[in-house]
């Protein structure tokens, strides 16, 4: 949810954003698949995928890359984000429950704007790190 | 051998210096969105994510947050230039390009990592720099570049390349709006990594079995006799079903028999096993029945009635098991039959 605007002055060094949940199913890959337009088999035919060698169809990596951007744009806002760049470090499964962790790791004034940057990760229950990532974002000033 | 390592090297080097040619060209010719951004593709995408952050899909939150109106989310970015299913290799950009007679760059590389046996591929990175929201009606360019290509390293899939793609977006106005670099690791999948080697599942051998099993080690097909009244039986077990006696010896059968029975075993598939697997209830010509899989044979051309003979196979190094084969090679028999008794 947007919330309201959120400061520059209202963040500091080690600030952590909201973590959010989502319990990944198969349901979800399809209309990522659809919604994206990435047709990787791997991610939606439970056959080819096995056949493969794979234990079951897996996520996106974008999919994952979006989930956490939707947590990195809740809290900064839609707009405010400049850079985001992640690795994506495992595969994700259906039935894993993906949780996001922000935090803010530094503030910085360039070129007369305020910058934020912030370390984040999606990881599964076991803590298993999926998608690991930084990302800048232009906050607005009170003053 | 140092030659064979010189000469390993020297490939390395040749088709790093190959790979390395295609850093700088351009992936492909530019590709135009196929649509505008629009309202309905920005829906499914945040119904996909779970994103209900009222900007991408309400007017007035857009406005009221600043915005001129509703925008797309930053991370969908790649999604306005994907080709969907029609990028799958016997899509409609294959028709094309073959229309064209010319492979892309990008295919070109490919194909020469390909030839190289680095054949498997996983995304490892993506970098997404946004210089202004992307807001409906944009109409977005996407111009591709191989950025680079790395040396062969090893890592925890398999040795590869890894390389990165560089996407400029722009927009209508030839203004960029964005830029994306996808990384991705091609490489050799480990066929060499030591597979688990399925043992077919052991048979529980008890004072009343072991005997059959003994037998087929030693090449023998060993079958239960009643010692009092001379019927045979299997499985193996302790009393006659026919007289009750308890005592009992045991013959060797010829091995030959005829299928009485059989079914071909598609699934559930277990390790060890090879599928489709025929296995039949062959009637031994002393006149018992026994399970056992059929080897040297097309499922499709098994036959009930079919003459088969006994061939006891080590499995593994413990387990020795009588299987059965076809008495006559199935097509010599139809052969046979024509000539005569050759």
């Amino acid at each position: 949810m947007a919330e309201a605007t959120r400061y520059y002055e209202d963040v500091e060094e080690g600030d952590e954003a909201p973590a959010s949940s989502h319990t990944l199913t198969r349901t979800d890959l399809v209309r990522y698949a659809g919604a994206s337009g990435d047709y990787n088999p791997m991610h939606h035919d439970e056959v080819l995928a096995t056949a493969a060698g794979q234990p079951s169809v897996f996520g996106h990596g974008m999919f994952s890359m979006g989930l956490l951007g939707t947590a990195l744009t809740d809290y900064v806002g839609p707009g405010n984000l400049t850079h985001y760049k992640v690795r994506f470090s495992r595969q994700t499964w259906p039935g894993e429950e993906l949780t996001t962790k922000i935090v803010v790791t530094g503030k910085r004034v360039e070129d007369g704007r305020n910058l934020v940057d912030l370390e984040c990760s999606l990881a599964n229950g076991d803590g298993e790190v999926k998608v690991v990532g930084e990302a800048t974002a232009v906050l607005p000033s009170k003053s | 051998m140092a030659s064979g390592r010189s000469d390993a090297t020297t490939d390395a080097d040749a088709l790093l210096a190959q790979l390395r040619a295609f850093e700088g060209r351009p992936s492909g010719p530019p590709a135009e969105a196929r649509d505008e951004v629009n309202q309905a593709m920005i829906r499914h995408w945040v119904d996909a994510m779970g994103d209900d952050n009222p900007v991408y899909v309400d007017e007035e939150s857009a406005r009221a947050n600043g915005f001129p109106g509703v925008v797309a989310p930053p991370t969908m970015l790649q999604a306005w230039i994907m080709r969907g299913y029609l990028s799958q290799p016997d899509g409609a950009w294959k028709a094309q390009r073959d229309a064209s007679g010319e492979a892309s760059a990008q295919e070109q590389l490919f194909d020469a990592l390909n030839a190289a046996g680095f054949t498997s591929v996983v995304a490892t990175n993506c970098d997404q720099e946004y210089v202004r929201p992307i807001v409906l009606g944009d109409r977005l360019t996407v111009t591709s570049v191989i950025d680079s290509v790395s040396p062969e390293k090893h890592t925890g899939l398999g040795d590869g390349h890894f390389v990165t793609t560089r996407l400029e977006f722009t927009d209508q106005h030839g203004e960029r709006v964005a830029t994306m670099r996808f990384r991705i690791l091609r490489f050799r999948p480990q066929s060499s990594r030591p597979k688990d080697v399925a043992l077919r599942p052991r048979p529980a051998i008890t004072h009343d079995i072991a005997f059959f099993f003994e037998g087929a080690r030693n090449g023998t097909l060993l079958i239960q006799r009643c010692a009092q009244c001379g019927v045979l039986r299997h499985p193996p077990r302790p009393a006659c079903a026919s007289c009750g006696s308890f005592e009992w010896d045991t013959v060797t059968a010829s091995g030959r028999g005829t299928v009485y029975s059989f079914v071909v075993v598609h699934h559930p598939q277990v390790a060890a096993f090879d599928y489709p697997l025929p296995i039949a209830v062959v009637e031994l010509e002393e006149g018992t029945r026994l399970v056992g899989d059929l080897i040297g044979i097309d499922p499709a051309d098994v036959e009930i009635g079919m003459p088969v003979v006994a061939e006891m196979v080590a499995v593994d190094d413990e387990l020795t098991i009588p299987m059965f084969r076809p008495a006559v090679p199935v097509g010599a028999g139809r052969v046979g039959a024509v000539t005569g008794d050759a």
